[in-house]
């Protein structure tokens, strides 16, 4: 009887322990990691201009709302691609962060990048020019260091002092 | 005083119209009593500037609630500090602090000694009155400052909590004089290519202008980001918010004008480009007003959504068309003295990619912040560009930047052979490898943050070289000490030390932003008092909650105690603070700082049980950001530093004109 009820409270200890273990459970670190990846690409439209992951539950309700949501898909197994999508198809692409990397929006990720290329390429073709033009006109002055010319500079800024103090 | 403040508005447009008139007819008269008559004006104007923010900041400090900008910014229990500065918290006073700083720096220059008998002066003057006309004109018609109520308020509204720490002082003020400082370089340009001047002259003065205007808005940057640091408490520094990028694209701009100019200085080349960066600068100073004042983008710095942002616009575009037109018209004057290059590896052809890269940022960052307004008109689509776009796109330009920065001071001028380059760069290289090498075996294997020290290990080592050799062949022909040849090596060549301060300055920001932006740790947790909360080598004891009154303001605040790897830091209090005045609450996070890393603990949340809710971060190498950017500051003015060396005035050899 005795080990009956031994058997029994250890059996209430270890039941207790599970609900224990699951309040922990239900405390979510909003500034984990993976709650970052998937929160930062949401966009907070209660006016702080920041995204879900930075925007503070406690003076903005609409995050504490948007973060319970988001940590409800993650728990049913949802990865961030899918979260996104949800989120697209009911608000748009309004709600992320970032523009999306098709449609009309790939070109807010491509066109720096193409300006640069092509002013890269433009500025080849002009010092190329540049160059051409100098050597037809003179020979190049084969080897000039760098060494010589901080000594060549310093040097002359020494001249230089020379002759203000004596002239 | 209603009268008066407002006759310092109106009597100064007057004054404006009138200096503008006199001195443009002088010019084409060639009239020296008109000029001089028209140079009055420009102290007839900064003292109506003057008077007017000195009205304004003494009705903000006596709280004469019945006008409507006091009763707007301020309330009756506010700091007499916050009370003043205030007066830049609104449209209408932050566009009198800029109009006081453009007629400040108009009559630096008009009466500087440097200045004195030059033909160049009636230009510039001109150039800058019609700035000032436009800003006399907004506040007289658009943002009024010195509006009465109709019934006086008892009380004020109050000030943004926000805005009440030691970086409103100082944010806003170098901001603008770094903003309005633009306007000095612009109106040296322009005059200099009305004049038909294509000599060293103008370039010389103007580059000092600039870096002057450049060094303001460096520290109103880092000062905003060092304010959004402790008291937004989002532990960041940086949101690449539309306000952050329009002062960021100008400081790209001027630093790239800053470099192209030696390439005009030394070859005699560039100069449509030069003049183009200046041009360029100064129009993103007005839109970035434009952005500011127009509540066209979301942004948490924007004031008031009104129709001033039209008027910038318009403004700018005028001036933009008027200085291409100037430009075009001169067009074959500067291009006649186009050189050329003799090698595709040299100093200059560096200098070049890195004008390269720099206008590619700034059009990188243009392009990001314009981007939901393209995207609005041509799809009808909202979008929102924010920080994983900026900073997906930026690190890859900017980091390329330093590498061009690691590598242009080893590039001799006109030409680089392969010899050379390997006796340059081999060691340098070498060691960056091997650095980068130790750093994947030591555990820091994020890509960017290799790559990123890797390039930084470079840079610091050609640097170090550059001083090294100047010090060695200094040392050659004078055998001094190290120590005093470095000293007079560095005060003969304020210019070029001076730049390699900034670099160096430059490097310890690049380190702090890749450790705090790869390797930061967060958490947030709730917990009962007397527990605690871990986070990598720290431990935090939840140990007290309680409150306490300040003013009208009530303070809920947590004792902390913090410990690391065991030893005790001390004890430390992160408060939620409400507002008597105001609806939102704002965090007073604690920070222990310290080299390697700064702790970062915010008071979220508590229930009445005492539980509380806390946001603990490690942001790592923080200090080598604030520190890099002192060493910015140090640079920036020991370039500019009129020793008795070197930065002797320029001789003006331009056109010579009958007036001055």
């Amino acid at each position: 009887m005795k080990s009956k009820f031994c058997l029994g409270l250890l059996i209430i200890a270890f039941i207790f322990q599970g609900s224990f273990l699951r309040v922990e459970a239900k405390q979510f670190d909003y500034k984990s990691p993976e709650f970052k990846a998937v929160a930062s690409q949401f966009a907070c439209t209660c006016g702080c201009g920041q995204d879900h992951y930075e925007c503070d539950p406690n003076t903005c309700n609409l995050t504490t709302e948007f973060k319970a949501d988001l940590v409800d898909m993650m728990n049913k197994g949802w990865d961030k691609d899918k979260i996104r999508k949800y989120y697209v198809n009911i608000y748009g692409e309004e709600i992320l962060t970032s523009p999306e990397k098709s449609g009309f929006s790939l070109t807010a990720w491509v066109l720096p990048f193409v300006v640069l290329g092509a002013a890269a390429l433009a500025l080849f073709i002009i010092i190329r020019k540049w160059v051409k033009k100098k050597r037809t006109e003179e020979p190049v002055i084969e080897y000039q260091n760098t060494e010589d010319e901080v000594e060549g500079e310093i040097l002359s800024s020494m001249i230089d002092e020379e002759r203000k103090k004596y002239l | 005083m209603f009268l008066f403040a407002n006759a310092t508005i109106y009597i100064g447009l007057a004054i404006a119209i009138y200096a503008l008139l006199i001195t443009t007819l002088g010019i084409s008269t060639k009239n020296q009593k008109l000029i001089n008559s028209g140079k009055g004006g420009l102290i007839a104007l900064f003292v109506c500037a003057a008077l007017a923010m000195i009205s304004l900041f003494y009705l903000l400090g006596t709280s004469q609630f019945q006008y409507q900008y006091v009763s707007d910014y301020t309330s009756s229990e506010l700091p007499i500090i916050y009370k003043l500065t205030a007066l830049w918290a609104g449209n209408a006073g932050s566009l009198l602090l800029w109009t006081f700083f453009l007629t400040l720096y108009t009559i630096m220059i008009a009466f500087s000694r440097k200045m004195k008998g030059n033909p160049m002066v009636p230009y510039i003057s001109a150039i800058l009155l019609a700035n000032a006309v436009f800003f006399f004109f907004i506040l007289g018609f658009v943002a009024k400052p010195f509006l009465l109520l109709d019934t006086v308020p008892l009380e004020g509204k109050g000030l943004n909590p926000m805005l009440q720490n030691p970086g409103m002082i100082i944010h806003p003020v170098t901001l603008y004089l770094g903003y309005v400082g633009l306007a000095i370089p612009f109106a040296f340009a322009m005059a200099a290519l009305i004049l038909k001047n294509v000599d060293d002259f103008w370039i010389k003065m103007t580059r000092r202008w600039t870096i002057i205007a450049w060094l303001f808005l460096s520290l109103g940057n880092i000062f905003g980001g060092q304010w959004a640091y402790v008291e937004l408490g989002w532990g960041g520094y940086w949101a690449w918010d539309p306000v952050e990028n329009a002062s960021f694209m100008p400081w790209l701009t001027a630093t790239a004008f800053l470099h192209s100019v030696m390439i005009q200085e030394r070859k005699n080349m560039l100069k449509i480009w030069n003049i183009s960066l200046i041009i360029v600068s100064y129009a993103l100073t007005l839109f970035g007003t434009f952005l500011v004042r127009s509540g066209v983008l979301t942004s948490v710095h924007a004031f008031a959504n009104s129709n001033l942002g039209l008027y910038f616009l318009i403004f700018m575009g005028v001036a933009v068309i008027l200085a291409l037109y100037v430009l075009m018209s001169r067009y074959n004057l500067l291009k006649r003295s186009a050189g050329e290059f003799q090698s595709f590896v040299s100093k200059e052809s560096s200098f070049l990619v890195n004008n390269l890269l720099l206008v590619g940022a700034a059009f990188a960052v243009f392009w990001g912040t314009i981007f939901p307004l393209v995207s609005e008109a041509v799809r009808g689509t909202k979008v929102t560009v924010g920080l994983p776009f900026f900073n997906k796109v930026e690190a890859p330009i900017l980091l390329s930047m330093m590498f061009v920065m690691a590598v242009c001071p080893m590039l001799a001028w006109q030409r680089s052979t392969v010899k050379n380059l390997r006796k340059n760069f081999m060691i340098p290289a070498i060691l960056a490898v091997v650095g980068m090498i130790l750093m994947v075996v030591l555990g820091i294997q994020k890509a960017w943050a290799v790559i990123g020290y890797g390039v930084i290990i470079l840079l610091l080592i050609t640097h170090y070289l550059e001083f090294y050799r100047g010090v060695k062949a200094r040392r050659k022909m004078t055998n001094e000490k190290p120590l005093v040849a470095l000293y007079r090596l560095m005060i003969r060549n304020r210019r070029r030390y001076g730049g390699y301060i900034v670099h160096l300055g430059i490097a310890f920001i690049t380190m702090g932003i890749i450790g705090s932006q790869n390797y930061d740790v967060e958490t947030m947790k709730t917990v009962a008092l007397g527990q605690s909360i871990e986070l990598k080598d720290y431990r935090l004891n939840y140990e007290r909650l309680d409150q306490k009154k300040e003013g009208i303001n009530d303070i809920v605040y947590a004792d902390i105690t913090v410990f690391k790897n065991g030893k005790r830091l001390g004890t430390f209090q992160p408060e939620k603070v409400f507002y008597g005045n105001w609806d939102q609450p704002s965090s007073e996070v604690a920070i222990i700082s310290s080299v390697k890393e700064d702790l970062y603990i915010v008071l979220s949340a508590w229930e009445d049980d005492g539980k509380a809710t806390f946001v603990v971060k490690i942001n790592p190498m923080m200090n080598w950001l604030w520190f890099g950017s002192f060493m910015i500051v140090i640079g920036a003015l020991f370039a500019v530093w009129n020793g008795k060396y070197g930065n002797v005035t320029p001789r003006y050899t331009g056109v010579r004109k009958e007036v001055s």
